[in-house]
């Protein structure tokens, strides 16, 4: 029987429209959230959501089924981002690390981390993530929501896994202060 | 207790959250856990962290999926449209087969009776048979099969340039 993953790789060398319908149903809403993580902003992302798709089914063929999918479709979003980047000055954002991933630029709007926080945890959180560079959210997001090794990160990001490592390190250190001094 | 001996308990608990660590090491941690409050409070702080980061709900637009869906049918017809099908070419294979088999079958029930209509020698028909049916049908077979196969490795090497 085919994996799930084969199944993946064999609709999208067929631009089968059931498999698309299936993948954007299923991570639509994820692939927003690391958009959003990455670039630090909410307008602009729908349209790289939709550009994201459209990689995937132009180079569906370049995924061979043979590990998951969720890295392979974050790094055609982050390249995507990347793309943006570079075409567009409104998404700027390259960070100290030369990667090419900058902070977003301050704006008087509130952060979309403030606008969806749910939790109280999430409201002291929102403030400190909407600073924090990209290259640290985007490993947050990546472990934490995602669910992804190390090894998978270092594949969207395009870093030796001990610079993955690093990067959450730091993201969690400069988070940390803000329940510093309480128990859970 | 001294602060390097904090630090490396708290970065085991970094490495454990990031990517997990050996059993000896977790157990190891555990053990300093249960006295040390500082990293306890280091622990707690961390996974207050991680729990907050799943507080967020980021509103996507009810219609993207269907933008996204409808910008993605004509891309993916394209794609369809490149695609050899294993049906057609079953479908060829077959008709070149079932070809093989009628001209075989016509020189075997029909060549004496060709021959006399044409007034030409049996082997005469054979050979035309052969010529002209059995012999194009048979490449048609045998070449047919490996033409998925040759569109695959063209699609490979179109993907590597990418």
């Amino acid at each position: 029987m085919e994996s799930n993953t084969q199944q993946i790789a064999l609709g999208l060398r067929q631009g089968d429209v059931v498999v698309l319908e299936a993948l954007v149903e299923q991570y639509q809403y994820r692939l927003v959230r690391y958009l959003v993580y990455l670039l630090g902003r909410r307008d602009g992302v729908d349209d790289l959501v939709q550009e994201t798709w459209l990689r995937v089914l132009e180079r569906g063929g370049s995924y061979d089924g043979h590990s998951r999918f969720e890295p392979w479709l974050f790094r055609v979003a982050r390249n995507i981002a990347l793309d943006a980047i570079r075409k567009r000055p409104m998404f700027s954002l390259d960070s100290n690390e030369d990667d090419g991933v900058r902070p977003s630029p301050a704006s008087n709007e509130p952060s979309p981390f403030t606008l969806a926080a749910r939790t109280e945890d999430a409201v002291r959180l929102a403030r400190s993530l909407q600073t924090l560079e990209p290259v640290y959210r985007e490993v947050l997001v990546l472990r934490f929501q995602e669910d992804l090794s190390l090894q998978e990160i270092s594949i969207v990001v395009g870093a030796p896994v001990s610079t993955v490592a690093s990067r959450i390190y730091r993201g969690l250190a400069t988070l940390r202060p803000q329940f510093k001094g309480e128990t859970a | 207790m001294n602060t390097d001996h904090h630090e490396s308990f708290q970065h085991m608990i970094d490495e454990s959250l990031a990517g997990g660590i050996s059993a000896e090491r977790e157990q190891s941690l555990r053990e300093h856990l249960d006295t040390c409050a500082p990293c306890q409070e280091y622990r707690s702080a961390s996974n207050r962290v991680i729990a907050g980061l799943g507080g967020f709900s980021f509103e996507v637009d009810p219609t993207l999926n269907a933008r996204v869906l409808v910008s993605l049918r004509l891309p993916a017809q394209q794609v369809q449209a490149a695609q050899p099908g294993r049906r057609r070419w079953a479908l060829i294979s077959l008709a070149a087969v079932l070809l093989t088999m009628g001209g075989s079958f016509v020189d075997l029930k029909f060549g004496s009776l060709i021959a006399a209509v044409f007034d030409i020698q049996r082997m005469q028909v054979r050979q035309g048979l052969l010529a002209f049916w059995i012999v194009p049908s048979l490449f048609v077979l045998l070449l047919f099969p490996l033409l998925p196969l040759l569109s695959k490795a063209g699609t490979r090497r179109e993907e590597g340039t990418l």
